[in-house]
């Protein structure tokens, strides 16, 4: 049985993380101190290391979180036969939800520590994965290019970052992904859709 | 729900499940054919093929990304 301690100490680390992640999307991933973090938990400085031995286990525990946000949706999706649409409007309305700690994320990536790094490679690696298995029927029905998965993947993600690393201009003050999505999901749709006049060209 | 010790996938579905078999605490694809699940070297080169394939990133890049993610499964403590 889980003792009440247990259920205590599961309970402040999930509180850590939930503010962690709000502190991160707020005040950026490098400069965030575990002590505002404290502060803003209502703990003392040393719970956070009683539960986390190092700050990058922290920032990684959050990274975690947000690719369980992120990725649950899709990965049922993906796995119950959904479409690529549904796949990258899952993804979207994912990153809508978590877009300030994603901003972060877009904008310091590479100077993370390489576990982080890491973190987030294994999340960006299930969501292309999820995207292919949509993608596999489509392209078995010849509804949908051939494009190997990395560029499936990266072309896609190159756009959203593209729009997030300059949400100044395209949406100041605002939301880019809900100003933006649907536009950036027809857009990508169109390119990798076969239009029936390419299908009538190669198949004569 | 059940998350692979191996590589850390969630499994719900029966076929998720090494040889289908959903007392397993290992992903189908951390089971060898025979239903034995892959060694660290086997793993660790799967996962590296994986990051490569999904993303198209760099092959030491990748293999480091591999290590890194599986030094926090169970499966793979202590190395």
């Amino acid at each position: 049985m889980i003792s009440k301690r247990q259920i205590q100490k599961d309970q402040t680390r999930k509180e850590l993380i939930e503010v962690a992640f709000k502190q991160f999307a707020a005040e950026g991933l490098s400069k965030t101190r575990t002590s505002d973090i404290a502060s803003a938990a209502g703990v003392s400085h040393g719970t956070v290391f009683a539960h986390f031995a190092t700050r990058d286990d922290l920032l990684i525990a959050v990274i975690d979180e947000f690719g369980k946000r992120v990725a649950g949706r899709i990965h049922e999706l993906a796995s119950g036969g959904g479409s690529v649409r549904e796949v990258l409007q899952a993804h979207l309305n994912g990153l809508i939800e978590v877009e300030p700690f994603y901003m972060r994320l877009v904008s310091e990536g590479t100077i993370l520590p390489s576990s982080a790094q890491s973190a987030l490679i294994t999340i960006q690696s299930a969501i292309s994965i999820h995207l292919n298995q949509a993608a596999d029927h489509e392209i078995a029905a010849g509804k949908i290019r051939n494009i190997p998965l990395h560029l499936l993947f990266n072309t896609w993600i190159g756009l959203i970052h593209y729009y997030l690393s300059n949400a100044n201009l395209f949406a100041p003050g605002e939301s880019v992904l809900k100003r933006y999505g649907t536009e950036l999901l027809e857009h990508y749709l169109g390119l990798i859709t076969i239009t029936a006049v390419q299908a009538y060209d190669e198949n004569g | 729900m059940k998350i692979c010790i191996a590589c850390g996938m969630p499994m719900e579905k029966k076929e998720e499940f090494a040889m289908g078999d959903m007392t397993k605490d290992y992903c189908i694809y951390c089971a060898r054919p025979d239903g034995a699940m892959q060694s660290y070297d086997e793993k660790l080169a799967g996962m590296t093929e994986f990051v490569i394939k999904t993303q198209g990133f760099d092959g030491k890049v990748a293999r480091n990304a591999a290590r890194e993610m599986m030094a926090k499964l169970p499966a793979w403590q202590g190395r």
